[in-house]
């Protein structure tokens, strides 16, 4: 059976972070899901957040809402910042009766619906609890045997546990199992919970970059074949941004940097243009060389 | 203005604490009891020198003027460790984040990157423009090119309920 769930693709993705979208949008039909947009989005409210905190949590609530249009119960929402303003904003409108009611008069202006028992989903939650490791395994074509990465699960999936989060907030493991799946191992490594520095572009973006560049070279001490990802910010960091973090630290960077659908995709025999492979400004070349054709 | 200037000829100001206090509706800051647990962890702490259990003293002790017009609060970097953390649920995450608001109502210098996202929001509906992006052999793609679908922005209604929103305090 096909099972139909609503995706929010949030900012970053639909206007650069395409090779995350791409992926996403390969990967998921071949493991029996389909992708369904919600039309005419908003920003989830993360960078509102600052501003306005009321007005925020409209914007979050105006997803829901349209997700509730769909007709569909589940909303997957591949970025961590999404999902997290989201989350929040769910909690914050159930605990204050006088904003709940504000935003229900305003969204009902527009013919929309607030909906707060839609669930929530990251992909990495999705893949793991949802469709399962069992059927992920099961799909693999091409295992990665040989292949050592680091993961990178970022801040905001798993922080603040009250809320219900992805993954344990001080040791996640969900996203190193799916990689244990394609077949490839992962390190544990000190530098694991360190933030990409993406909320600090706004206001210090060196100490944003010299956050990004700290981890990498930490990373290259360790002897990986790549960084795994599944955060279109991070995205925007580790790999778009790892070239300018280089003159932040004062060292050569060049980790590999591939989100988990893009691995995926690759082990479930997809080609790599149609993951956005090429759009990755990372040296992906060097984990595509271990992958056997 | 850097916190250790503005703090040179602070006042407490009891008013203002409590408009932190009732914007952050019902946490426990006052609980607090300084374990640093979160200062310890703060990854701003490293590079920008945020101490957020010493911005939950203040807020306390009433110095929310002069925080709110400080640099320090726009230095945080949202990790959530120290809401994670706090054995008090004082988080000053939320504390951080009330403190901005309260800078944007009083017209306080906001880093430029908050309020742009903000009017690009009432133009498309989304915090960032479109782009096209280069790949590393020097090849051009947009959306079309990577037969990705149209991205289609919300209506005009939409904008009234954002401004709606945006002008309350």
């Amino acid at each position: 059976m096909i099972l139909k769930v609503a995706v929010f693709w949030g900012c970053r993705i639909l206007t650069s972070q395409y090779a995350y979208e791409m992926s996403m949008r390969e990967v998921f039909p071949k493991l029996n899901s389909e992708l369904v947009d919600l039309p005419e989005t908003n920003c989830c409210g993360d960078p509102v957040k600052s501003v306005n905190a009321s007005a925020a949590n409209y914007l979050a609530a105006r997803i829901l809402a349209l997700a509730n249009e769909s007709g569909l119960e589940n909303l997957l929402i591949p970025c961590n910042r999404c999902h997290f303003a989201i989350s929040e904003a769910k909690a914050v409108i159930n605990k204050n009766g006088n904003l709940c009611k504000k935003i229900i008069d305003l969204l009902k202006e527009e013919g929309l619906q607030y909906n707060p028992h839609i669930r929530i989903w990251h992909v990495i939650d999705f893949l793991h609890d949802f469709i399962g490791l069992g059927e992920i395994k099961v799909a693999v074509q091409k295992p990665l045997n040989g292949l050592k990465f680091a993961t990178h699960v970022g801040c905001q999936i798993i922080r603040y546990t009250d809320l219900g989060r992805v993954d344990d907030s001080e040791s996640p493991r969900k996203l190193d199992e799916l990689v244990h799946t394609l077949g490839a191992e992962t390190v544990d490594y000190a530098e694991k919970l360190d933030c990409c520095g993406a909320a600090l572009m706004h206001s210090h973006p060196d100490s944003a970059l010299s956050l990004t560049g700290t981890k990498i070279k930490a990373l290259q001490n360790l002897a990986v074949d790549g960084l795994v990802i599944s955060c279109p910010e991070c995205g925007l960091m580790f790999d778009t941004k790892q070239k300018d973090a280089q003159t932040v630290v004062g060292a050569k960077l060049n980790m590999p940097v591939i989100y988990y659908t893009q691995l995926l995709g690759l082990a479930l025999n997809i080609r790599a243009e149609e993951l956005g492979l090429h759009l990755n400004q990372s040296p992906v070349d060097k984990v595509l060389w271990h992958i056997p054709v | 203005m850097g916190l250790t200037d503005l703090m040179s000829m602070a006042k407490s100001n009891a008013e203002s604490r409590g408009k932190i206090l009732s914007k952050l509706g019902g946490r426990e800051l006052v609980n607090c009891f300084q374990c640093m647990k979160c200062t310890s962890g703060c990854t701003a702490l490293k590079l920008l020198e945020l101490k957020p259990h010493e911005i939950v003293k203040l807020v306390n002790l009433g110095f929310v003027n002069e925080l709110a017009s400080s640099d320090i609060i726009w230095t945080c970097a949202t990790c959530l460790k120290c809401v994670e953390r706090c054995p008090q649920k004082a988080s000053p995450y939320h504390v951080i984040i009330a403190l901005r608001n309260l800078a944007v109502e009083r017209e306080v210098k906001v880093p430029e990157g908050y309020l742009k996202a903000v009017s690009q929001i009432l133009e498309t509906g989304l915090a960032e423009t479109i782009q096209k992006v280069v790949t590393n052999k020097m090849e051009t793609f947009d959306r079309e090119s990577l037969k990705l679908p149209k991205v289609t922005p919300p209506k005009e209604s939409f904008q009234h309920a954002f401004m709606k929103m945006l002008e309350e305090k």
